[in-house]
C-alpha cells in the first residue's frame, strides 16, 4: 500500500487572475467555498488561514510556495476538533492558461498511509472545485445551507 | 492488486433529468464532446459508439445497463489507438444523483460521478481517459450552467 494522494483537474472559463484571487482572498473565497472565508494571498512563510461560517478559524498554515497566478503551496491541517487528528498534509494548485481559459489541477498529498482525512477531502474537493467554476461562469457558487445554520447556531449559543 | 480505474466526481446546477439528456441526446453530446457524434439508442444491450467529426470511430461497445436518469453503464473498448485497443475492453459506470455536497453541507446540486475501469490488466486506456473525462465533464457542466463550454482547444 502507498501514501494516499488525491488529483483533481477542472477547466474554468475565467482567467488565472481571476482563479487565483478566489482562491486566496476571504471575500472572494466567502462567495462559494460554502461560506469559508479562505486567505492565502501572502509570500511564502506568512499564513493561510479560514474561518468558517460560524466565525471560528478552522486553519492556520503556512504557505510554502506563492507564485501568482501560476502555483499556490500551503500546509494543511484542520483545527475543527471533532476530525481525525493528523499531521498536516500539503495542497498544490496548479493555474495553467489556455487561451481566455484555466486549467486547475489540484493536488493534496503528503497524507500517512491510511489516513481518514484523505478520505474526507477525496469528498471535499470535487464539491468545493464544482462550487469555484460556477461562481468564476456564473456570478453564483453552489448553494449550501450549512453556513446559514452554522451562523445561526454559533448567534444562539 | 485493483484493476486500474478513473472516478470523477463533478457537482451541476441542473437536474438529473436534464444531465441524462445531455448524455444521451447526439445534438448535446457533439457540444460539450469537441464534436464527437455518439450513435446509440442507450437500451440495455445496445451498441455504443463515438465518432470524430470526420467519420472515424473512436470507441464502441454495449449498453449494459440503463435506468434514466441514474444510471448507466457502457462496456467500451477504443477503435483508434492501437496500443489502447489491444488493452482490450473497459467499463464506464456513470451515475447520476440529486446529493448533498459534503454530509450535513444542506445544499444540494446533481452529483454526477464517472468510474471507468479496465476489465483487463494495463493501464494505457486509464491514463488516457483520465485526461480526457476533466475536459468533458467541465464542459459538460458549463454547457448545462451557461450554455457555453469551457475548454476550447
Amino acid at each position: 500500500m502507498s501514501k494516499p494522494v488525491f488529483v483533481y483537474v477542472i477547466y474554468i472559463a475565467a482567467s488565472p487572475e481571476r482563479v487565483w484571487e478566489a482562491l486566496t482572498k476571504a471575500d472572494v473565497s466567502e462567495r462559494f467555498w460554502f461560506g469559508y472565508r479562505v486567505t492565502a494571498d501572502g509570500k511564502p512563510g506568512t499564513r493561510m488561514t479560514a474561518i468558517d461560517p460560524a466565525g471560528r478559524q478552522v486553519h492556520d498554515d503556512p504557505i510554502i510556495e506563492s507564485d501568482p497566478p501560476r502555483k499556490l503551496v500551503y500546509g494543511w491541517k484542520s483545527l475543527y476538533k471533532d476530525l481525525p487528528d493528523e499531521r498536516a498534509s500539503r495542497v498544490t494548485f496548479l493555474l495553467e492558461p489556455l487561451k481566455d481559459q484555466t486549467r486547475l489541477t489540484v493536488t493534496h498529498d503528503d497524507f500517512d498511509e491510511g489516513s481518514r482525512m484523505f478520505e474526507m477531502i477525496s469528498k471535499g474537493w470535487p464539491a468545493v472545485l464544482s462550487s469555484l467554476k460556477s461562481f468564476l461562469e456564473t456570478g453564483r457558487g453552489l448553494a449550501a445551507t450549512w453556513g446559514e445554520e452554522e451562523r445561526r447556531r454559533a448567534v444562539e449559543s | 492488486m485493483a484493476k486500474p480505474q478513473f472516478v470523477y466526481v463533478t457537482y451541476i446546477r441542473s437536474t438529473p433529468e436534464k444531465v441524462w439528456a445531455a448524455l444521451t441526446d447526439p445534438q448535446t453530446v457533439r457540444k460539450f464532446w469537441f464534436g464527437m457524434n455518439v450513435a446509440c439508442d442507450f437500451k440495455p444491450g445496445s451498441p455504443w459508439s463515438l465518432s470524430f467529426e470526420d467519420g472515424r470511430v473512436a470507441d464502441i461497445g454495449e449498453i449494459l445497463e440503463a435506468e434514466p436518469p441514474r444510471r448507466l453503464v457502457i462496456r467500451w473498448r477504443n477503435e483508434f489507438r492501437p496500443e489502447l485497443k489491444a488493452e482490450g475492453y473497459s467499463r464506464c459506470t456513470m451515475s447520476i444523483e440529486l446529493a448533498e455536497y459534503y454530509p450535513g453541507m444542506g445544499g444540494k446540486a446533481v452529483k454526477l460521478t464517472i468510474q471507468h475501469e479496465l476489465e483487463g490488466e494495463g493501464g494505457k486506456l486509464i491514463e488516457a481517459v483520465s485526461g480526457g473525462w476533466p475536459k468533458v465533464l467541465s464542459n459538460l457542466k458549463s454547457y448545462l450552467e451557461t450554455g457555453d463550454v469551457a475548454f476550447k482547444e
